[in-house]
């Protein structure tokens, strides 16, 4: 029984090609949140497509996924099966707080997916539109109350960037933090808010079903007839996206080669499907592209955390 | 179709037979998973979820409806049992399931959960089919100032676990508000009392303080008493199923449990722990029994298994209609939800009616199949208190330690070189801290419900004053919070007035029964 | 206020001492709000007031358990018998310490080892390999069947 055993072990063993990098990839979150089910999609993409023969994926959760971060750059440094997924709202919880281990400790390889915020107001409220909105806040600011995720992350980096946009003092956004899209989203629809913001996903059966109307996306294209920001004069322009990225000190030779294998996952018929079943949508940028809108980002982000009073 | 024939058709698809099979499967699994002391509900579902993805969509669903409930009935096992809680809406189970088990009396206890589990899931999973919609408008109704007025009423009524001491429960319960606002501050983003450590930002983690009072504070104490005390655990004495007294004294508890529970499971910040130290504290007001709470009192099981099970159906709800997680292992069922191609939110009933028909006559088949699995079972699980205790507490240690290890696997910290687990570390701590607590005979229930309920009411009441820009009259302007008020002012101003008729005697008595 | 079961009635060291930790406690907790940077939007209730309130209670809580100490109407405590708890202590103190380099299975062989020991099962040769194999088998049902993240050492690894 053992020898049988073994012997299928071994021959397991021989079946995976030579070539194929057996990666560990890292989901700074626990299991189940954003981050984690990234991984493990990708994870999943990358075993069916045959171009990895086995991926492993730990979870560091913490801190925005800042602890995961700093064990990543230390103890991953130069291994070249070791991956990290990360995102947006890492930009964010670097800065607040203060975290010693940033995004250039470590090798971005591509952003992979993205999401959309959006700000909605209940059916019943008197705010039509992005305009009503913006006249109501430079009129009182305080009397706009914002339902989004915590304090400093993605929702209310994007409140405050609204304000700055139009004028308004990002320090008197009326901002409500709560745990997750899901309990900002009961505020919403019982009217103890103004405004909600959260990720598109979070409201769109809401929208569909009309108990929710939505003013403005925060991204870049416009979704189910909702503008973006820009189009209704507010210069902002924000995704949530989610990213991939290696170890420090990896050759770039390394870095070629891991950058192949993504690009091939992500044009991959598998992830396409999960994508779909997932309601993600496709991002993908790497190389330079990706390195300049990284640095964009996080100095767009830095400033308007020190605006909102988060970070000094 | 109405909703009779939507129901029929969706027994007519989860009573085939092989999916009789997956929902037996999935409740053995569940069962297995979450008996293992120090993995929870939440952990079992997001382990066993990728379990289900293999089979077609009604089998995947029934099989996941069978991991739930037998995840959620697994971690009650062994806080009846070993006194190790899982999760922290079996911890009150543990006040008095535990007593019961040491006297001999853990078949009834183990059954009285099981039945009330049943009963109030099928309860609560057909008021769920129901009346799901209406109920909650009623909870998005419930605002920040709502909230604060509920969170002053569960603390009026905490002290029912506090013991025969108030110094000693309030302080217990002060170290756990103390413990709460450790980390980020969600309001203003600041870390409090983080002493630069970063794997405090994210605040203590709830499962990890309640598996170490219980399940390592527990292991300190018995090796602590071990040849000094005549603290041997009986593992059966009498009959392990219930006596007809039993049964009377645990239906009403099961039905209050349900009432209770519902509707609080179904509150977008509710938390299915709430649900049970409420009902704690009605049996043990209502009870006719007082000298048995604190010593084994059948009741004190009944009631809150129920509220726990009724708010776990509650909690389909918000999450079914709005697409609103309320807990953590709803949160991973909305993302096990997606996958079966069920996308929850208000147009859930119009657009997938067969599919969720097909999930709430799931629920109830492995609410069934769960209570066929484990009555005759009790009487092997009791067996598990005859384990020779080396091994029996090595393996609590064991699990508790992979629980946390699984659910936050950062090796953060580092000592001489040596990288550890902060969340290891900080589990040891709190176990030291659960000895001390009871050698010196402080209640530990009171830290942990001082954890969840700390932060709750702070961010509740800061964001009612944030809304209305500081304005304190809004925590009285609403009906619903003054009735709450009014209610929290009952329930501390009733039992002195009997005592000052002189009805004392049997909170006294009371007192003076306890260890 | 407490109900004692102490028939001596004498002052109780120990309990002098949890009133003590309790006050530092309550000290740390004024020291660090106090230093805690503050958002330049000022909230009526800002993120400092449940800190002070609740080490308020916590000085009141003190002063409240000297009182009690001083009465000596703490319940009366079993004889003290710390070596078997110590023993779990160090078996915990182990498997944390070692589970990073030596993987789950065998840092978990001496945790149960430990633990055996304070219950008064021996060799611990033996506990410790039973400890092992069973820690092993369960990393394997939970790592490889279920993916659970779970420390690797050199035992694990054997397994491809």
């Amino acid at each position: 029984m053992n020898k049988l055993l073994l012997a299928a072990l071994v021959s397991g063993a021989m079946a995976v090609p030579a070539f194929a990098a057996d990666y560990t990839i890292m989901a700074p979150a626990a299991p189940g949140g954003g981050w984690d089910q990234t991984a493990r999609s990708i994870q999943e993409a990358l075993t069916a497509e045959g171009i990895s023969g086995n991926v492993q994926v730990t979870n560091v959760p913490g801190a925005g996924g800042t602890i995961g971060l700093a064990q990543f750059a230390t103890q991953d440094s130069g291994n070249a099966n070791a991956l990290i997924v990360g995102g947006y709202v890492m930009v964010g919880a670097i800065l607040t707080n203060a975290s010693p281990v940033t995004l250039d400790n470590i090798t971005p390889i591509a952003r992979l997916i993205g999401e959309s915020d959006v700000i909605v107001v209940p059916a019943n409220s008197e705010l039509q539109s992005m305009d009503d909105l913006v006249a109501k806040l430079k009129a009182d600011p305080g009397s706009v109350s914002w339902a989004g995720g915590s304090a400093g992350g993605v929702d209310h980096i994007i409140a405050g960037l609204v304000a700055k946009a139009v004028g308004v003092d990002p320090t008197q956004v009326n901002y409500i933090a709560y745990s997750g899209g899901g309990e900002a989203l009961a505020a919403v629809l019982g009217g103890q808010v103004t405004v909600g913001i959260s990720g598109y996903g979070e409201f769109e059966s809401q929208i569909a079903a009309g108990e929710l109307r939505a003013l403005a996306m925060s991204g870049e294209n416009e979704m189910d007839g909702i503008p973006t920001l820009s189009e209704t004069g507010v210069d902002v322009t924000v995704e949530n996206w989610r990213m991939i990225a290696a170890a420090p000190d990896i050759t770039d030779e390394q870095k070629a080669a891991i950058t192949a294998d993504i690009k091939k996952m992500a044009e991959s018929a598998t992830w396409k499907s999960i994508l779909e079943t997932k309601g993600w949508v496709d991002m993908y940028l790497d190389g330079d592209a990706f390195d300049t809108q990284l640095d964009a980002d996080i100095a767009s982000t830095t400033t308007v955390l020190k605006d909102i009073g988060l970070v000094q | 179709m109405d909703t009779f024939g939507l129901l029929a058709a969706g027994f007519a698809a989860a009573l085939q037979w092989q999916n009789l099979i997956y929902a037996f499967i999935g409740v053995t699994l569940g069962t297995a998973v979450g008996v293992l002391p120090g993995i929870g509900p939440a952990l079992t579902v997001a382990l066993l979820l990728p379990v289900t993805y293999r089979l077609d969509p009604a089998g995947s669903l029934i099989m996941f409806a069978g991991i739930y409930y037998g995840g959620m009935y697994g971690g009650s096992t062994t806080s009846i049992l070993l006194n190790t809680p899982g999760e922290s809406a079996s911890i009150v189970t543990a006040l008095e399931g535990n007593k019961m088990a040491r006297k001999g009396r853990g078949g009834p206890a183990l059954a009285t959960a099981a039945i009330g589990s049943f009963v109030a899931g099928l309860i609560a999973t057909l008021a769920m089919a129901f009346v799901a919609p209406w109920l909650v408008r009623i909870a998005i109704s419930f605002g920040p100032a709502d909230y604060f007025a509920l969170m002053v009423l569960a603390f009026v009524t905490v002290s029912a676990a506090f013991g025969d001491s108030a110094l000693r429960g309030v302080t217990a319960l002060f170290i756990g508000l103390g413990l709460g606002v450790i980390g980020i501050d969600l309001q203003t983003g600041q870390a409090r009392l983080a002493f630069g450590i970063p794997d405090l930002l994210d605040g203590i983690e709830v499962t990890t303080l309640a598996v170490a009072l219980f399940a390592i504070g527990e292991t300190l104490v018995v090796a602590a008493a071990r040849g000094s005390l005549d603290d041997e655990v009986v593992a059966v004495k009498g009959s392990v199923w219930m006596t007809l007294e039993d049964w009377k004294r645990s239906w009403p508890a099961w039905l209050r449990g349900t009432l209770i529970g519902f509707p609080i499971g179904a509150m977008p910040a509710g938390g299915a722990e709430i649900g049970t130290f409420f009902s704690y504290a009605a049996e043990r007001r209502l009870t006719k029994h007082p000298e048995e709470f604190g010593n084994g009192a059948i009741e004190g099981v009944a009631g809150p298994e129920a509220a726990n099970n009724a708010s776990a159906a509650g909690t389909l709800m918000p999450l079914l209609t709005l697409g609103l997680p309320t807990t953590a292992t709803a949160a991973i069922m909305l993302a096990g939800f997606q996958q079966f191609g069920l996308q929850p939110g208000p147009l859930l009933f119009t657009n997938n009616a067969p599919l969720v028909w097909a999930l709430i006559a799931s629920l109830l088949v492995a609410n069934f199949m769960l209570l066929v699995l484990n009555l005759p079972l009790i009487g092997l699980w009791v067996r598990l208190l005859t384990v020779p205790k080396p091994w029996l507490y090595a393996g609590i240690l064991l699990f508790a330690t992979l629980g946390t290890l699984g659910a936050n696997g950062a090796m953060s910290g580092n000592l001489f070189g040596i990288r550890f687990s902060f969340e290891l570390m900080m589990l040891l701590g709190f176990g030291i801290l659960g000895f001390v607590l009871r050698r010196f005979g402080y209640p530990i229930a009171p830290v942990v419900i001082g954890l969840i309920l700390g932060p709750l009411s702070e961010q509740q009441l800061r964001r009612a004053l944030a809304i209305s820009q500081g304005d304190p009259l809004v925590l009285i302007q609403s009906p619903l919070a003054i009735s709450l008020y009014v209610i929290a002012a009952a329930a501390v101003l009733i039992p002195l007035w009997f005592r000052l008729r002189g009805k004392g005697e049997v909170f006294s008595q009371l007192a003076a029964d306890e260890d | 206020m407490t109900t004692g079961s102490n028939p001596q009635r004498r002052p109780d060291g120990a309990a002098f001492v949890i009133a003590l930790i309790l006050a530092g406690i309550a000290v740390v907790i004024f020291w660090q709000t106090s230093i805690m940077r503050l958002p330049v939007h000022q909230a009526r209730v800002g993120p400092q007031v449940f800190p002070y309130a609740i080490a308020a209670g916590l000085l009141l809580l003190a002063i409240g358990t000297a009182v009690s100490a001083w009465r000596g109407s703490f319940p009366a405590r079993p004889p003290e018998n710390y070596g078997p708890a110590l023993w779990i202590v160090g078996g915990l103190l182990g498997q944390i310490l070692l589970v990073s380099s030596l993987g789950f299975s065998l840092a978990s062989g001496v945790l149960v080892a430990c633990t055996a020991r304070a219950f008064g099962k021996g060799p611990m040769w033996f506990t410790f390999l039973c400890g092992a194999v069973f820690a092993f088998i369960v990393w394997f049902i939970f790592a490889r069947g279920l993916q659970l993240s779970l420390p690797a050492g050199p035992l694990e690894r054997l397994i491809p």
